[in-house]
Formats: C-alpha cells, structure tokens, sequence
C-alpha cells in the first residue's frame, strides 16, 4: 500500500475551494428550512384541522423519504412543471423543503417548553397572532432549540454531498472529478472526508459558542 | 399511467427491493453489534482507550456516508480490501451506524448506577455476568426507542448504497427510468413507497416498544 | 515498613500502614488495623474522615496505594512480592477475594429489574454455579434470615427502604462470606425504619458473623460492636472497646468533641 501525501497536497486547494460550496448548500439549505419549517410549525399547531393534517402529511412525507429520492424527484419534476432554476437552488431548496420538515419539528418541541402564561399574556394585551408568532414566540424557541438547530445544520453539511448525484461541483463531485484523473481514490477521499470533519467541527464549536453567548439551557 | 412498465420491471424492482432489505437488515444487526462492543470497550478502557474510541466516533459521525462508502468501495483496494458493491453496502452500513448505535448502548450503561456495578463485583461476578444479567436487562427498557428509531432513520440512509452501484431499490428505479426514459412516475411511486415503508417500520418499532415495556407498570406500584 | 505489628492468631482481615490518595489528597494514612474472627468492629468518625475509603479498600473496591491488607495472610488486589509499582491481580483472583468478603451499601445497590429471591439468587447461580431451584431455595432462606420469606417475589421498587436493605444483607450473606462490611446500612432510611435493620444486624453478630459496620448509630456501636475504630483525618486515633470509647471522659479530645455533637442531640 502507498498512500501519496503528495496527491493530497496538490488537489488540496481544488478541494477547499470546493467545500464552499457545500457550505453554500448546506446554509442556504438550512435558511430555507428554518423559515419554512417555522411556517409549517405555525401550521402544525394551527387551529384549523386541515392546516394541521396538511403539516403533518407535509412533515411525515419529507422525513419518510430518502433525501437522496426527493432530490431526484425534484430535479427531475421541476422542468416537467416548466419551472427553469439553476441547479445549485434547485438542490438547497429541496434540502431545505426536506429540512423544513425536521426544523418544524424541533421548534414544536422547543414551544412546548414555554410557558402558556406567555401566550395568555399576549392574548390579554391584544397582540395579533402574527406578532406573537414572529416577537415572541420563535426568537425563544429558536434560542431553547438553538443545540438541535445546530445539529440539523451539521447534518445538512453531510447531506448536501447528495447533491454530487444531480450533478452539482460542491465538494464530493470535486473529489470524484479528481479521482477520475488522479486514479486515488483513497488518498482524495480521506482528504476529503477530514474537510467535511474540520466543517463540521467548527460548526460545532461555533455553536457551542453561541449557546452559551446566548445562555442556552440557563434558565 | 404507465403501468406495463412497472410490470415489465417488477422481477427487477424486486430484487432491488430485496437489496435494500438485506442491507439494511444486515447492516444495522451489524453496526449495532459493532456499536454495543464499542459501548463496551468504552465502558472498561482507561483515558486513552477512551479517547481513542471517542475520536472514531466523532470521525464517522463528522463525515457523509457518501464519502465512507466511497473510501471503502474505490479506495479499499488501495489496502488490499476488495469488495462486491453490496459487500461494501454492507460493511459501509456497519461502520457508519456503530458510533450512533455505541452512544445510544454508553447512555443504558450510563443509566445503570454505580452502586450496582459495585454490588455485582461485591459478590464476585464477572464483568461479562455483570452485562449480561444486571445491565442489558435494564437497558432493554430504555435503548429500545432510540434503537428503534436510528433503524428507521437506516431504511432511508439505504438509497445512498445506490451511488457505489449497490443495484438496490433506487438502483434498480434510476435504471428503469434511464431505459424507458419516463422520470416523473418511478420517482413519484419510488418516493411513496419509501415512505410506506418508512412509515411501517416505525409502527413495527413502536409495537417492539410496547412489547419490550409491557413490564414497566407492573414493577412499580 | 509493614513489619512494626504482627496481628493477633484469631485476625481475619489485617491492615498494615494503609494509605489512599485521590490525585494529591491523602484520603487515608497509617492504618493499622486487626478485624477479627467473629467479632464486630464499627467504624466511626466525622464526615469525610475516610471510613468510606477504609472499608471499600479492604474488598479493593478502591484500590489502595500503600501498605497492605490481608485476608487470612492473603494480599488482597495487588501480587505478593516486591515488584514496585505493585501489579494488581487477575480478575479471576479478585473475583475470588472478593468473594470471601460481602458487602451492604447506603444505597441498597439492589438490581431493579430482579425479585428480591432473584436478587439474592442471581449470584448463587452466576458465581457459585448453583441450579436456579437450589438457589432459589438457599435465598428463601437467606430472606427468612433477615425476616422478610413473604417478600420473596417483591420487586425492590414494592419495598420500603427497611426492606430494601434487609434484601441487601440476606444477597450479601447467602453468599456465605467469611465477612460482611456494612457502609452506613440505616443513613438512606427513615428513622421508623432503621430500627428493623439494626435488629437483622445484632442477630447475625450473634450467629458469630464477622462483621465491620461504618455507622453513626451510636446505640448499636456501644452495644453490639466489641471494638470500635475512631477515624479521623484519614488517621487511625483508637481502636478499642466501646466503653473506652464511649465512657465520659474519652481519652482523645478529637473523640470527645466528636461524641459531643452526639450527646447534645441525646443520642448516647
Ligand atoms: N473518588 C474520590 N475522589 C476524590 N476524593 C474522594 C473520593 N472518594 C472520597 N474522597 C475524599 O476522601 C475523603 C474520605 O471520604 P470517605 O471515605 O467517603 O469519608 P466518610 O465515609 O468517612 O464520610 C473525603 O474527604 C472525600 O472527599
Ligand atoms: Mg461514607
């Protein structure tokens, strides 16, 4: 076995410039599924019975299926639909239509942890749901859920190597691409496999930071 | 509809449906032995044997199946390991699920209080006795949720196979509908069927629960 | 360093200059102490003066890093010789040593998933090899010992502390231990219930059962005990019988302020 350090050292810049967009990806990704997924939560508690079957469908269908198969489906039903986007929105709207799903869910449970008496108070002084929803409600929830929040971005990191399949030049396509000229697997996989750790790693950190900036798991 | 087409390909979607059943089924049992020895080793190691195992477990679980799979099956031969597609489905399937399964098995270890520990080596018993008869039966209880679950998060990680030509389900369907040149239906029942699938599972996870605490009230009055 | 003392003929357990450190902190120095055949030795002493560490030191729950104890002349934990740093036993050797020695914890430690029957049996069967229904019998008989057959296919979660704790002492004595170290046995029960314990305690003392008792039951100490070890600091202070200790002008000041705090809540 020779493992060529060399290869490495020479592609490692193809690769990291790569990584950015996986970081593109996964954060526009996530921005997406954060937004919609406040949306379906909204809907999910709704006081309307077919808005809350719809979320729930909406949140059973996207967590039940493959990320990979949504993908898929999505790339291959947007131009049947006459819908014409570039390929890299096209990926981070469907991982975040499929993140959306699971951000809905943690900000379900996050609610659950604030008190009732909040929103009875809301209600007495008159506050439209709406400002409810957007002042008081989800900047609390999003902080109690801020650790799983970050979880579901690290997660997102990993996933947006799907978008390789569809054709999209983040990191592992970059890496495949390499491979098929350099003949080394091994060596640029590894390599490419300590960029998505290092990714990973500092968003950890970085979230660890603001969890305690912002007091999380304090009370 | 174009039905004749799934009927046409049904011997092939079947096998492929096969496929992923095998894997997955495989492939968990696997990462879940992998993952309880890890717990286990972890449980009896010193600092650096500790740390050693929390760096594989934070390495697996920092990086994408994909790029595992990609190592195993293009850059094993590299060291000499030479794997069918589905071997490497399954052996890649093992290695990415140990580090979830082996917290999930650290957390029952955690659970069980020390003092138990010490009352079982008080009266002489092995280690592997101590495991056997004071730990696992009270973990049951409370691994078999996340347990459970991580199963059903694998059922869908098993379309990822499909990339290292794992000619499983998803294979199977992006082969049909390169042939016959129709997207829009496989995928649309591809996508159901995944999530009849998923959706089973999780019902068949949630009456094991039910079995596997069935005791529970009776314990406390 | 270990030869200042030689330890009476009827001594089960000796200690020599035993010591314990957790990191720089010196848990326990110093200690020389006989536990002999048939007799109950209770320790006493402040909080977090090392009667804990002293005893799990004489099963090696922890292992110590000085001196030495023997059971029955038998090094416990570490190889006899004059290897330095000490190796410890195999596991087969300490699972032997252990055995000799049984142990009732604060906490009870009972395996909540098992009766107290199976509680008491499961050892008999694991370590002892017996079969299920003569273990079962032999714990039947344990429990009867600390009063407790009809509570033989309770669940310990169905006890009351008192209970618990007697399904303890019948799990450690139906191992038939050539002695039983009891950690504060009745500091996790109620008052109304400590009483049930003790009694379980002062019969087995006198069915001849070797027992050392970490205790802050003062009563059970003067009357039971026939030594009482005075622990302070991590030091020996004395080892004498209970009415040296607990007469009115104990001959250590560290003794009479410790026992003051006693006799201004008319415990002694
Ligand atoms: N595992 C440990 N690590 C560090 N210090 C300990 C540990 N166990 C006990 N100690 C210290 O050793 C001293 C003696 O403890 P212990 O034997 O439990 O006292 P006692 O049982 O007399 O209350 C205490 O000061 C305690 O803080
Ligand atoms: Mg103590």
């Amino acid at each position: 076995m020779d493992f060529s350090f060399q290869v490495i050292s020479h592609n490692f810049p193809y690769l990291v410039s790569a990584a950015r967009w996986t970081i593109l990806i996964s954060f526009l990704g996530m921005l997406v599924g954060l937004l919609l997924g406040i949306g379906i939560c909204a809907a999910r508690l709704s006081h309307h019975g077919w808005l809350r079957r719809a979320a729930a469908l909406y949140i059973s269908f996207f967590r039940g299926v493959p990320l990979l198969v949504q993908l898929l489906a999505f790339f291959y039903i947007l131009p049947y639909a006459g819908v014409n986007l570039p390929a890299t929105v096209a990926a981070f709207l469907s991982i975040g239509m499929c993140s959306a799903a699971y951000n809905a869910e943690i900000l379900r449970g996050s609610l659950q942890a604030i008190s009732p008496g909040q929103r009875e108070a809301a209600d007495a002084l008159g506050i439209p749901p709406l400002a409810l929803w957007r002042r008081i409600l989800v900047p609390q929830a999003l902080r109690i859920g801020l650790p799983s929040h970050i979880n579901e971005l690290i997660l997102l990191v990993k996933v947006s190597s799907l978008a390789s399949v569809v054709g999209i030049g983040e990191l592992t396509r970059v890496a495949q691409n390499i491979t098929g000229q350099t003949y080394r697997p091994l060596e640029i996989y590894m390599a490419t496999a300590v960029i998505y750790f290092v990714i990973n790693a500092l968003i950890a950190w970085g979230g660890r930071r603001l969890e305690r900036r912002l007091g999380v798991g304090q009370r | 509809m174009e039905l004749d087409l799934f009927i046409r390909y049904g011997p092939a979607l079947l096998s492929g449906f096969g496929i992923t059943v095998l894997c997955w089924i495989v492939g968990s049992l696997g990462g879940m032995g992998l993952g309880f020895l890890i717990a286990c080793l972890y449980q009896w190691s010193g600092s650096w044997g500790r740390a050693c195992l929390q760096a594989y477990i934070e390495a697996v679980r920092g990086t994408p199946f994909m790029i595992q799979l990609f190592i195993l099956y293009y850059g094993g031969p590299s060291f000499g390991l030479l794997l069918s597609p589905v071997q490497a489905g399954i052996f890649g399937f093992i290695i990415y699920g140990s580090p979830y399964f082996a917290e999930i098995f650290r957390a029952g270890f955690q659970a069980v209080p020390t003092g138990q520990f010490e009352a079982a080596r008080c009266c002489g018993m092995t280690e592997w006795t101590i495991v056997r008869r004071i730990v696992l039966p009270q973990m049951l209880v409370s691994i078999t949720a996340p347990l459970t679950n991580f199963m059903i998060i694998l059922t869908k990680e098993t379309a990822i196979l499909s990339v290292v030509t794992v000619p499983e389900l998803l294979f199977e369907t992006q082969t049909m509908a390169a042939e016959t040149f129709t997207y829009i239906e496989p995928f649309l029942a591809l996508s159901l069927f995944y999530w009849a699938m998923v959706e089973f599972t999780s019902w068949l996870g949630r009456r094991v629960e039910r079995h596997v605490t069935r005791h529970q009230n009776r314990q406390t009055p | 360093m270990t030869e200042n003392s030689s330890s009476p003929a009827n001594a089960l357990i000796t200690a020599r200059g035993l010591g314990k450190h957790y990191g720089t902190f010196q848990a326990l120095s110093g200690i020389d102490l006989d536990i002999l055949k048939s007799e109950v030795t209770c320790l006493i002493g402040p909080s977090g003066s090392g009667k804990s560490t002293l005893l799990r030191c004489l099963n090696f729950l922890e292992a110590y890093d000085e001196g030495e104890v023997r059971i029955d002349g038998q090094l416990v934990g570490w190889q006899d010789g004059k290897a330095s740093p000490r190796k410890p036993v195999s596991a087969t050797k300490l699972r032997e040593q252990r055995r000799q020695v049984g142990m009732v914890f604060q906490q009870f430690n009972l395996w909540p998933h098992m009766t107290a029957a199976q509680n008491v049996a499961e050892a008999l069967v694991q370590v002892k090899g017996l079969s299920k229904a003569e273990a079962r019998d032999k714990a039947i008989l344990a429990l009867a010992r600390v009063n407790l057959r009809d509570k033989a296919d309770n669940h310990p979660s169905a006890l009351s502390g008192g209970q618990q704790q007697r399904v303890a002492i019948a799990r450690a004595i139906a191992m038939e231990p050539r002695v039983v170290l009891f950690d504060e046995p009745t500091s996790a029960l109620d008052p109304e219930l400590v009483g049930e314990v003790l009694n379980v305690m002062r019969d087995l003392a006198a069915d001849g059962m070797t027992m050392v008792v970490v205790t802050h039951e003062m009563g059970f100490a003067a009357h039971v005990a026939n030594r009482v070890a005075f622990l302070d600091h991590g030091k020996l202070v004395a080892c004498v019988p209970p009415d040296e200790i607990f007469r009115q002008d104990p001959a250590d000041p560290r003794i009479r302020s410790f026992l003051q705090t006693y006799r201004e809540r008319n415990v002694v």
